[in-house]
């Protein structure tokens, strides 16, 4: 029995300093899973080995594991405070972007400065697209670790400036439907209402056809409906808002 | 910064300066009572020849009891490994008044009374702890 106890009291635990870190990561923004700073970085390996002991240790309290993730996350928003006020602060904890190419060639200095080789380098460059030296103009090293580049000009892709070429603004396609439920939080974004999809799907599809029947549908604002049902191919329509 | 976070991170910070009170507030009292249990106990050991006195063994049910008491209160704010010497020691205490073994007692409450000093140390937030 007393084992049961134990085992509860951990899943207990688990849940709640799982909620507790959930809450923290969102509250710190979604900043912290893509692009991390270092101090960002050493604040979520932090976080995530002081939030295990608690959860294994039952002689340690809750609030021991609770207090250091709150005091990591108010320091955290006294740092990105700090980072934001000040440039100087900013680089001193972030460090500063880094040229590592530049129209004359490999700043070697710098990369010996970074601590990274030239295969790193390639890498980084092949992961963007670029596989040989002569096609970039500027490799920058930003302060997350990722590696920015200007391509050459006569490499760089060929847009609709360039070609001179009068197009439409793009618009953003919004899904209204999605496995078979009503995205309602985007129904005023796409300036549709639930008749209106029904109506539709019965016009196109067939009468007895049901929102839980649709695997994807979006609308962008031209009206180019994407159409998907749970069984069967994709479809599209054009000015569906005059058709409906 | 939204003005959900910053709401938040007022909050977060509240509550850390709230913890630490309570934390001190709740140790302060509950090694304090430990204290004076003990320096009840140690009065009437003193007095009595024979420490199977219904006195005395009413003052150490106190103690017990006490830090039963306190000692759930404690669980929530500190390791309760670093506190459970205290409750190990008043058992034996209990064992050594049966048998009046007043040598035994004495160390035992010395024991407590030992512990109960050092934990006011070992619980603030002093320059050797946080070093």
């Amino acid at each position: 029995m007393a084992h049961t106890s134990d085992m509860l009291t951990i899943i207990i635990r688990s849940i709640i300093i799982y909620i507790v870190v959930l809450f923290l990561f969102r509250i710190m923004g979604k900043r912290q899973l893509g692009q991390m700073q270092p101090f960002e970085l050493v604040l979520t390996l932090i976080i995530a080995d002081l939030a295990t002991i608690p959860m294994a240790e039952i002689g340690v309290p809750v609030l021991h594991g609770i207090i250091p993730l709150f005091t990591l996350v108010v320091l955290h928003f006294v740092l990105t405070f700090l980072c934001r006020v000040s440039t100087k602060f900013s680089m001193l904890v972030s460090g500063k972007p880094v040229i590592v190419i530049n129209p004359k060639g490999i700043d070697y200095k710098a990369l010996k400065k970074l601590n990274i080789s030239i295969e790193d380098v390639f890498e980084a460059m092949r992961g963007l697209g670029y596989f040989s030296l002569d096609q970039v103009e500027y490799a920058i090293m930003e302060t997350n670790g990722k590696l920015s580049i200007l391509a050459k000009s006569n490499v760089s892709p060929v847009t609709n400036e360039n070609l001179k070429i009068d197009v439409a603004p793009a618009v953003i396609p919004i899904s209204i439907v999605s496995e078979g439920k009503v995205m309602k939080a985007n129904l005023q974004e796409a300036q549709v209402s639930e008749d209106f999809i029904l109506d539709f799907l019965h016009k196109k599809i067939g009468v007895k056809t049901k929102i839980k029947d649709v695997l994807v549908m979006t609308i962008d604002k031209n009206g180019l409906v994407y159409l998907q049902m749970m069984k069967g191919e994709s479809q599209t329509f054009e000015n569906v808002r005059e058709v409906a | 910064m939204k003005i959900f976070s910053r709401i938040t991170l007022f909050f977060i910070f509240g509550l850390l300066i709230f913890f630490c009170v309570i934390e001190d507030v709740v140790a302060g009292v509950a090694l304090q009572a430990l204290q004076n249990d003990c320096a009840r106990v140690e009065q009437l050991s003193l007095e009595k020849d024979d420490i199977r006195d219904m006195e005395l063994a009413l003052a150490v049910d106190t103690l017990e009891y006490n830090w039963t008491v306190n000692e759930s209160n404690l669980c929530y704010l500190v390791n309760h490994k670093n506190i459970q010497e205290v409750g190990v020691e008043i058992s034996k205490l209990k064992v050594y008044q049966s048998e009046n073994d007043v040598k035994e007692f004495r160390a035992s409450l010395e024991a407590v009374k030992f512990y109960a000093h050092s934990y006011r140390h070992f619980m603030g937030a002093n320059l050797h702890n946080v070093i």
